[in-house]
């Protein structure tokens, strides 16, 4: 039965529609994407287990680690058996990871919740980010930024229905438990059946994406697409360069450092954001933006962050990858300083400046599988894009790291004001002129490293001999 | 290789976008009316 899985029993039958596989895609990253709303029942398990705030936190830690782990390490594997059974992968370790994190919820054991959700559930993330990204691509050669931006908007939009499912599913089993009240904390037993809930119900949603999911037959290609049109493009191959030599190419890692920029500031500024705007209106020690408020902030920002990964990654498709980079990134820059000295003037001046910003963050997530396509043709693009997201990781550490160093030394929390924050946003402009120089010095991947022009890859028998010759 | 059956899949399309859309649309709300309270608030 597990054949059915497997790539070669996944080969779309002819008339098979490809608008079937983006909601494919998004059944598991809508899943997925849950890992951002951890912050709902983190008070919960520190009262359950007693336990610090550090120590609770480094669940959601060891999962990102084991993200970029495991997209990195299985991108190669992923690429040769194929959507389906990463996809089945991905939900199985995804749903045993809460499973396994219920257990030790019920028992005490915090360990296990390291090992479920933190390990298992990490590997799941890892394998299912980039499980649909080049198959997307392969149905959608001619629109790959708006295919690869429907499927990675899931993983933004996965945030936005975890967090309030959590809270009512909280409320449901735990009646005592007010969602409304900060200080109210779930009972254990109701974040056992949250978890349980969660697993069993995720595992339902991404079987829908592994049943619907079909990769092209190779000589399949959508009405009217012409390949010599798009590989005539600027930056645009039709040749293809395996994982392992795309890592040795310095297109590979100035794009590398183009995603850890992007991700680096975007990071900064979602990490601290309702603190963030109630310090730029402080006066006299008291913020004029009460907490609701603050957090309504961060909602809208989760929006923008979302529909950032749509519209600019289908916008990538008619003006280029690299000109839309040197909009997140120049453009990004004026307004990471324009925060920095006006952002105080007005609250709709810095919500609408920090909403642009955060649609940039996005869109430099939703941009970079097409602009792998672009670079390294569709080969191996998973693999490459999962060996990429280790910028994520690095990203994920450096951002925090450079807001809070500064705002550290300029004060305590609760008493700082729009001045504390202009170091750090100074030097995130500084971290988008980096990446905006090595956009820049992006060139065509050499000749070198390209795969000879037929050959056999895991089946699926490449046959564009003819089109690939036309722009080395 | 069988043809795809165009009634079938028709009502595949429909389903697949309809999951989706309750998921990301009942986000989308809830997140709304989270955002409403940076106005409201």
């Amino acid at each position: 039965m597990l054949s059915a899985l497997d790539r070669g029993h996944t080969v779309a039958p002819p008339g098979y529609s490809r608008w079937l596989i983006p909601p494919a895609a998004l059944a598991i990253h809508l899943c997925i994407g849950q890992v951002y709303a951890t912050s709902v029942y983190k008070n919960s398990l520190i009262a359950h287990f007693d336990a610090s705030q550090t120590a609770i936190g480094v669940i959601f830690s060891i999962a990102i680690v084991m993200l970029g782990l495991s997209a990195a390490v299985a991108g190669t594997w992923v690429e040769a058996n194929g959507p389906r059974k990463a996809m089945f992968v991905s939900a199985c370790f995804w749903a045993a990871g809460f499973l396994v994190g219920a257990l030790g919820i019920a028992t005490g054991q915090l360990w296990l919740l390291y090992l479920g959700y933190g390990v298992l559930g990490g590997i799941g993330l890892g394998i299912g980010y980039i499980s649909p990204v080049s198959t997307l691509i392969k149905w959608f050669p001619d629109r790959p930024g708006l295919a690869t931006g429907l499927a990675i908007m899931g993983f933004g939009g996965g945030a936005m229905v975890a967090s309030p499912l959590s809270r009512q599913l909280l409320s449901f089993y735990d009646p005592g438990y007010d969602p409304a009240n900060a200080g109210s904390t779930a009972s254990g037993s109701a974040l056992v059946w949250l978890f349980v809930t969660l697993g069993v119900g995720y595992f339902l949603i991404m079987m829908f994406g592994v049943f619907n999911v079909r990769v092209p037959a190779p000589d399949w290609r959508p009405a009217g697409f012409d390949p010599a049109q798009v590989a005539a493009k600027p930056l645009v191959t039709a040749a293809n360069v395996s994982a392992a030599n795309a890592v040795k190419t310095r297109s590979f890692w100035l794009l590398w450092v183009v995603l850890f920029c992007n991700v680096t500031a975007g990071i900064g500024i979602l990490e601290q954001a309702s603190p963030m705007i109630q310090d730029f209106f402080r006066d006299n020690g008291a913020s004029a933006v009460s907490v609701a408020a603050a957090g309504g902030f961060v909602g809208l920002l989760s929006l923008f962050n979302m529909a950032g990964r749509f519209v600019w990654s289908s916008t990538s498709d008619v003006i280029g990858r690299k000109p839309i980079y040197l909009v997140y990134l120049g453009v990004g820059m004026v307004l990471y300083a324009l925060l920095a000295l006006v952002g105080h003037a007005a609250t709709a001046l810095f919500v609408l400046l920090a909403c642009v910003i955060l649609s940039f963050y996005g869109g430099g997530f939703a941009t970079v599988p097409a602009y792998l396509r672009d670079l390294f043709g569709t080969f191996q693009v998973g693999a490459i894009h999962g060996r990429l997201l280790t910028a994520w990781s690095a990203a994920g550490i450096a951002g925090p790291l450079i807001v809070n160093g500064f705002l550290d030394a300029q004060g305590e929390p609760g008493t700082l004001t729009a001045a504390a924050y202009r170091p750090a946003l100074f030097t995130m402009v500084g971290v988008l002129a980096v990446g905006f120089i090595a956009n820049l010095l992006i060139r065509p991947v050499p000749e070198r490293f390209h795969e000879p022009a037929a050959r056999d890859v895991a089946g699926d028998v490449e046959t564009e001999t003819a089109q690939r010759s036309g722009t080395r | 290789m069988n043809e795809v059956d165009p009634r079938g899949q028709q009502a595949r399309l429909w389903i697949s976008w309809l999951v989706v859309s309750v998921l990301l649309g009942y986000g989308v709300v809830q997140t709304v009316i989270t955002a409403a309270k940076l106005f409201t608030s």
